[in-house]
């Protein structure tokens, strides 16, 4: 029963995950076979083939952060193998109008691949038309507007393994309370399929996998500078939490901060995405164990791989996965450079030494 | 000549110089902005016609929103509101038609934009609350509204009557956005410039005991300029509707600064009794050139936040500059 | 014309008759009676709190009187707001002037009653035309109509604001400090313009402070002290000694 309201709930988020006996994997929206990034690649003669062609990329997001930025610098220096300029980059802010008018703007430049990351299903069918119209390669990442077909109107959708994330989360912070205990599940209370799919893959892990951990605590956030008095109010009523699970890391913060307000050093925090001040705390010894990011620049490497093919013509596989990776105290300044390709915060590195 | 004439000569000619200036820089720099874009991008496809018609396009509906602000501008208040006004309206829309056809979608857009208007006007005209205060906490009250109404999903919009009407149909080959803009402006300008409610509006922000003292209703104006703003930001919600064929709680979140600036580089007092509708489509025209010039110019997002941002400085400056001598 | 003026002169255009106003209790104005008559200036003089603003308020139909009557042309009135004052053809130039400085000169002189043509549009030719007009006539001398109010001198202003309430007053016009902020030379000026509306056949009342101006306008003096009114003097009857006398009451009559 439980199951087939998680599963209804993940249909409806667009994408779906196939529970095998063994592992669950992340699987396309059409169900698709995920294809490991490291599958989409290159060869010499392919980037000679594009050499001198006067190709040109857009890269049209609608936010910008760490991640963007990573993805974006995957894909720029991918390109720049094969010559290939970014003629254009934008940011809808989250807008769906502005989203539409940055496509037509881009379309006036004319580029031959188009690396996007569509606001939503919905809004983005009828905005991203003119592009198909005109013939740019369509490489998408975590999600593809209603309607569109691989092959016809898109070379490839590019996402990280959600359900890796989400799973490798709850496996770090088993692993640091020896996998029993009582852990709060702060998830993120909207329907956005990206953070829906890892917190429900850590839930499930939790479930599935380790018997002897219970959730014992469940809160649901919308607006991360609220995670402080919804994290107070949790531990108020479950003072002995061994671990907390926060859906990303901007909310960790509040969450962080009401466990130091409580003086509280023993229970465990594990949350999503790098950022300054979670693995400051995580590598000083904090309550922060553990950190999973996945690997953006990577993400935008494959994604420039797949528009590349597409533009030679090659088959480019539907549904490109991009791995997870849990950062820890030991691994900090490496993981940094794997997940976004560049160094950690002096600071981060400072407190590691 | 004699001296006297002379001395009349020259003052005359100073004042009409100087009101020159401060009532055409926003041509002058829409003029400067776009002749740099087609120097400098002249190989990256901005002069084309498609370009060029897509900025209009794209800008209709903060153009339409900017005629509203005018109006409230001039009469002294200000209408943040519109920022969340645009996506309550375009999804009341979305959500109506889907039940019910698209006349009742269109009635409950523009009536949503009316009614926030009224909720606006009536606080701040007859419970004399600040217009800054009341628009600011409705726009965060709206913007609640229409992510709790709607759960944060978008709503598809597949009336093709309504998406060719408000999006992307045409009327004797011109888009029906072009016409939409065109009618606004044109009906905007004559009642602002043309009739005795636009020279009351201006009076009320120019000096409302003055307006009051002369019989003129100060409340009644404030409620009305209110309205006019928040049913303009309706149609400029249908008009996002229409374009996207859908709707969602983001639309219109970008717009705010835009509009505002628009309407201050087109050559409208913040403080009221003094503004101009077509100056604030010029504007408007100006912002959305700008964002598509700056794009086609291959600037990273953060460059060209900051080179816009600098840009609007640099104008709204000078005509502010110009203005308040 | 002659002939209707001299008709008229019998007959006050405004005639205020044992008006008394209080707030709350207090007595702001007791027992004012004053007649003004066509063609007349009549000061109305006294110190700061004397209730000159009040009785103001009273004539231009802001407060109503608590009790006592208001005559106008011999005609009853009750008066509960300044748009019916102006519609009994009594017209206000405030002491801040009301105009609005942005906007011309002509849509000053028709502010909230501008004249539309076909279509409820603007009549901004018959403004102009009418605005040119009557500068002429009163010798107001700024640039053009279209000048903008912020762009004049303080007299300018002041002759703005005159011949606005001369352009719609048919009674009485009720002056409140008309040269309080202005130079030698542009309160001679609007003195002169104040001087020239005895010829229009309306009556004026002038608040002053400065009492060579009051003997220079006007034809009674009418002195107010602490809500009282003190005495109606005749300007050629009497002299600065006296009506200071009054103001101050250090000497009654």
């Amino acid at each position: 029963m439980q199951m087939t309201k998680w599963l209804t709930g993940a249909v409806a988020a667009g994408l779906i995950m196939s529970n095998g006996t063994a592992i669950a994997r992340t699987v396309g929206p059409a169900g698709e076979a995920a294809t490991p990034s490291a599958e989409v690649t290159l060869s010499d003669a392919d980037i000679a083939a594009l050499k001198d062609k006067g190709y040109k990329a857009a890269l049209l997001w609608h936010t910008s952060s760490d991640f963007t930025n990573a993805v974006g610098q995957g894909a720029t220096d991918e390109f720049k193998r094969a010559g290939i300029d970014i003629a254009v980059t934008t940011d809808a802010q989250f807008d769906a109008a502005r989203q539409r008018s940055d496509i037509e703007t881009a379309l006036a430049a004319k580029p031959n691949v188009i690396l996007a990351l569509p606001l939503d299903p919905v809004t983005s069918a009828e905005a991203f038309r003119q592009a198909v119209t005109d013939g740019a390669k369509l490489v998408f990442l975590s999600n593809v507007p209603k309607g569109y077909k691989h092959g016809t109107d898109y070379a490839a959708i590019v996402t990280d393994d959600l359900f890796q994330m989400g799973k490798q989360a709850a496996d770090a912070l088993a692993k640091s309370i020896d996998g029993k205990g009582t852990v709060g599940y702060i998830f993120h209370d909207a329907t956005y399929y990206v953070t829906n799919q890892r917190d429900q893959a850590f839930k499930s892990t939790i479930e599935k996998d380790y018997p002897d951990i219970k959730i014992v605590a469940e809160q649901g956030i919308s607006d991360p500078a609220r995670a402080e008095e919804l994290a107070n109010a949790m531990l108020l009523k479950n003072p002995d939490l061994d671990g907390i699970y926060v859906t990303w890391a901007e909310p960790a913060d509040g969450v962080l901060a009401a466990l130091r307000g409580a003086g509280n050093t023993k229970t465990k925090i594990v949350t999503l995405d790098l950022a300054e001040p979670v693995a400051l705390d995580m590598v000083k010894g904090g309550n922060v164990t553990a950190l999973v990011a996945d690997k953006a620049y990577e993400l935008g490497r494959a994604m420039a791989a797949a528009g590349m093919k597409s533009l030679l013509g090659q088959e480019t596989p539907a549904f490109v996965v991009a791995p997870a990776l849990t950062v820890t105290k030991d691994n900090v300044s490496q993981g940094w450079k794997d997940s976004l390709n560049r160094d950690a915060p002096q600071s981060v590195l400072d407190a590691a030494k | 000549m004699s001296s006297t004439n002379q001395g009349a000569a020259v003052r005359a000619a100073g004042l009409a110089g100087r009101v020159n200036l401060q009532q055409y820089v926003v041509y002058f720099g829409f003029l400067a902005i776009f002749l740099f874009f087609a120097i400098m991008l002249k190989d990256s496809g901005f002069l084309t016609v498609r370009n060029l018609s897509n900025i209009v396009l794209q800008t209709a509906p903060a153009t339409i929103m900017a005629i509203g602000l005018v109006f409230v501008m001039s009469a002294g208040e200000i209408d943040l509101s519109i920022g969340s006004t645009v996506a309550v309206a375009a999804l009341a829309a979305a959500v109506t038609m889907q039940s019910y056809g698209m006349v009742p979608g269109i009635a409950a857009g523009l009536g949503c934009g009316l009614l926030i208007g009224l909720v606006n006007g009536v606080l701040v005209a007859y419970v004399r609350l600040p217009s800054f205060l009341v628009t600011l906490a409705t726009l965060g009250l709206f913007a609640g509204v229409s992510r709790s109404l709607t759960d944060l999903r978008s709503i598809p919009v597949t009336n093709e009557t309504f998406t060719g009407f408000f999006g992307s149909g045409a009327l004797f080959g011109i888009p029906s956005l072009i016409w939409w803009t065109a009618i606004a402006v044109a009906i905007g300008h004559i009642l602002y410039r043309e009739t005795r409610f636009g020279a009351h509006v201006l009076a009320v922000g120019d000096n409302a005991r003055a307006a009051s003292v002369s019989g003129i209703s100060v409340p009644k104006m404030r409620l009305a300029v209110l309205m006019i703003s928040g049913a303009l930001a309706g149609l400029a919600g249908l008009l996002y509707a229409g374009r996207l064929q859908a709707a969602k709680y983001t639309l219109g979140e970008t717009d705010l600064m835009t509009v505002i600036a628009a309407v201050i580089v087109g050559g409208t007092l913040l403080n009221g009794g003094k503004g101009s509708i077509i100056g604030a489509l010029v504007g408007s025209l100006m912002m959305g050139m700008l964002n598509n010039g700056l794009i086609l110019m291959g600037l990273s997002v953060s460059d060209q936040m900051i080179v816009r941002g600098l840009i609007i400085l640099a104008a709204v400056a000078v005509s502010l500059r110009e203005k308040s001598r | 014309m002659n002939a209707t003026a001299e008709a008229m002169t019998g007959r006050p255009v405004l005639a205020l008759k044992d008006i008394r106003k209080t707030f709350g209790g207090v007595v702001a104005i007791e027992n004012f009676s004053l007649e003004v008559h066509p063609g007349e200036i009549v000061a109305l003089v006294g110190d700061n709190g004397a209730g000159k603003s009040t009785l103001i308020k009273i004539i231009s139909g802001v407060h109503p009187p608590t009790s006592g009557s208001i005559a106008i042309e011999g005609e009853p009135v009750a008066m509960s707001s300044a748009t019916m004052a102006r519609a009994h053809g009594i017209e206000v130039v405030y002491q801040d002037l009301a105009l609005a400085d942005q906007q011309t000169v002509y849509m000053n002189m028709f502010l909230g009653r501008e004249p539309t043509k076909a279509f409820g549009l603007l009549d901004r030719r018959r403004m102009i035309d009418e605005t040119e007009k009557l500068v002429k006539e009163l010798d107001v001398r700024i640039p053009s109509a279209h000048a903008t109010i912020r762009d004049l001198s303080g007299g300018q202003r002041q002759g703005v604001a005159i011949a606005r309430a001369t352009h719609w007053a048919s009674k009485l016009i009720l002056l409140d400090e008309p040269t309080a902020a202005l130079g030698v030379a542009e309160t001679a000026k609007v003195e002169e313009i104040v001087a020239a509306l005895k010829t229009r056949n309306i009556g004026v009342l002038i608040i002053s402070h400065s009492l060579d101006q009051v003997f220079k306008l006007s034809d009674r003096i009418c002195v107010l002290r602490r809500g009282k009114q003190i005495g109606v003097r005749e300007t050629k009857k009497t002299d600065k000694n006296e009506i200071i006398a009054m103001i101050t009451g250090l000497q009654q009559s």
